[in-house]
């Protein structure tokens, strides 16, 4: 009796649910060609790089073979890849991955720190000091840009790597996001971390910061992608070799006369790869933390 | 006598409370410091800068003659310059295209992935490549794209209308210079706005589309009175950010049109970035510069009342 009771309550839902899992199907069909098309691009950049030919890839981006390379080679990379040279993009890779690095992790240090001492500090002026650093947020980076070249050129500090690592490690956008992280947790953690003895500074830094990982890694995500693809603030204040970084490289390269595709695509390619790496590594805490504090705030 | 205990009691704790307290407080207040010392040094006194180089006739390359406070003809010389106004025009123009192309294109894929699909991460990985591309990059890419007249654009639209279209040239003609921006931005930027969509997707209950689905509402009625209401502050949010991004556009402009053909892409920011550095008049571009803050500021006040309008 509880069987056929059973039975046809399922043969009541599979109906139904069959018909849904054809819509799936077709769902994901419908969505795997967005984004073959949305990727096919940087499909096409990726096999462009490798074809030495460089007439060839102008002659190829008419027909599928854009997407085909009969005799992969890595030659331009390798011509790309060298420390010093013409076309040598090896140095400025390395001159972006040091901006990178030293910027991302002190941008992770100052503001999280910053943050901290305003979600659970004791002194008065927490809100007023809070407030300002979010009105700071609306000045656009762009509109500061030209009395930050006379300053900065004025200090002589152009062409350096510190010119383009310092101004922009704390940010109320990055203090902003910690600072929701951090309010949001219990304020028991800071009173038995306390009443254990540890100091405002030890509570911080032993419960408080590797409880923020998927903070941690949304700062990071967005800064790394900001400071890596930087392109205004290093063409206004890089004149020479020194520590100009890849975004800029490639742009005065492609700018030549007569453009290296091949070599062009190359160094493109090798761009994407440390943020692709990065990305991948805090992809997973990065949705969830990120939006819900960006879109109310 | 426990009251005089409880009294003398919290005397004994208080004093070294105190003493915490101090230390506590030096401890805030060094923690605090390197932000608001970089803040002060590389965003509060620049901008206050602004406004007042925004009145002189300071140039890039110091001058032995001093730089002279001109109140407000920078200003003035700036409203009067057809150019401006084109590049204040062209902008406009950019947001009215890039808004629909980007937040629409963000919104669909968004509701698409939002479903339990099977490799749902590697999916929203591909549409967010894009936005971790830099812009140099996507510039090369789709600088090869628009290739006239035998780039791939031209070649698919050729076979699709079966030679009815002619080749366009993308970047070069003033009529479509602006279209070609729009489309390789949206590419750009969407998977960005996506995430911010499939977040604000996540953040409706789903007790709301069962109590829905219970009083019989089928799944436009569902879309029309649960999601929508539901994305209010993402869609305010994400009109926000694109228009905001959208009048700062520039690197797209200095990369591939330089602001041409004919000024059709010349943009805000690349007008200021002109004005000082290849006619290197710092005061100028700075005068271009406050105005651009002013135009965000604006943007950004009518964010916060649409978000209280709609009581979020």
């Amino acid at each position: 009796m509880s069987d056929i009771a059973l039975s046809i309550a399922q043969a009541r839902t599979t109906r139904p649910r069959s018909a849904a899992t054809v819509l799936r199907i077709i769902q994901t069909i419908c969505i795997f060609i967005i984004a073959l098309v949305i990727v096919s691009p940087l499909l096409l950049l990726v096999v462009a790089s490798l074809k030495d030919d460089r007439f060839q890839i102008l002659a190829d981006m008419g027909s599928f073979r854009a997407f085909w390379v009969s005799n992969p080679t890595l030659s331009n990379y390798a011509e790309v890849g060298h420390l010093s040279g013409e076309l040598a993009f090896g140095r400025y890779l390395i001159n972006s991955l040091i901006i990178l690095v030293t910027t991302v992790c002190s941008g992770l240090i100052v503001n999280s720190m910053a943050a901290f001492v305003l979600a659970w500090g004791s002194f008065k002026g927490r809100a007023v000091i809070l407030s300002i650093v979010i009105a700071l947020y609306v000045i656009p980076q762009e509109s500061i840009i030209m009395p930050l070249v006379i300053m900065v050129s004025r200090a002589g500090m152009s062409d350096t790597f510190a010119v383009q690592i310092v101004p922009w490690v704390a940010s109320p956008l990055y203090i902003f996001l910690f600072y929701q992280f951090f309010a949001q947790l219990p304020k028991e953690l800071l009173e038995a971390a306390e009443i254990d003895g540890a100091s405002f500074f030890r509570a911080y830094r032993s419960i408080f910061l590797p409880l923020s990982l998927p903070a941690l890694a949304t700062v990071s995500i967005l800064m790394g992608i900001e400071t890596w693809n930087q392109y205004l603030w290093p063409i206004l204040v890089t004149q020479t070799d020194y520590a100009r970084p890849i975004a800029v490289a490639i742009a005065t390269f492609f700018g030549q006369d007569s453009i290296y595709w091949d070599r062009a695509m190359a160094a493109s390619v090798l761009m994407m790869i440390p943020i692709l790496g990065l990305y991948l590594a805090f992809q997973r805490w990065f949705v969830s933390s990120f939006i819900g504090s960006a879109v109310k705030g | 006598m426990a009251m005089q205990q409880a009294i003398s009691s919290t005397s004994v704790r208080k004093a070294p409370a105190r003493r915490h307290d101090r230390g506590r407080l030096m401890q805030e207040a060094a923690m605090l410091a390197p932000a608001v010392i970089l803040l002060t040094l590389f965003l509060i006194l620049p901008f206050l800068l602004s406004f007042w180089t925004a009145m002189t006739n300071q140039p890039l390359v110091p001058r032995p003659t001093p730089v002279r406070f001109v109140w407000f003809n920078n200003f003035i010389r700036i409203f009067q310059d057809d150019l401006f106004w084109t590049a204040l025009w062209n902008v406009s123009r950019f947001t009215f295209w890039i808004i629909p192309a980007q937040c629409g294109l963000a919104f669909a894929t968004a509701l698409l992935l939002h479903q339990k699909l099977p490799f749902r991460n590697l999916l929203r990985g591909m549409f967010f490549l894009p936005a971790i591309t830099s812009m140099v990059v996507v510039c090369v890419i789709w600088g090869t794209l628009f290739q006239y007249p035998t780039g791939p654009f031209n070649q698919i639209l050729g076979f699709l209308s079966g030679g009815a279209i002619q080749p366009i040239d993308w970047l070069g003609d003033p009529q479509w210079a602006m279209f070609s921006l729009v489309l390789l931005s949206a590419w750009q930027a969407y998977g960005f706005q996506m995430i911010v969509y499939l977040a604000g997707l996540q953040g409706i209950p789903d007790e709301l589309y069962d109590a829905a689905k219970i009083d019989g509402a089928n799944v436009f009625r569902r879309f029309w009175h649960v999601t929508m209401p539901g994305l209010r502050p993402t869609h305010v949010f994400g009109l926000v950010i694109t228009t905001i991004q959208a009048f700062k556009l520039y690197t797209q402009v200095a990369i591939l049109t330089q602001g041409g053909p004919k000024s059709s892409t010349e943009t805000v920011v690349h007008y200021m970035v002109r004005a000082g550095f290849e006619e290197q008049k710092m005061g100028y571009a700075s005068a271009v510069s406050v105005i651009l803050f002013v135009i965000v500021l604006v943007i950004a006040l009518i964010q916060r009342q649409l978000l209280r309008r709609f009581d979020v």
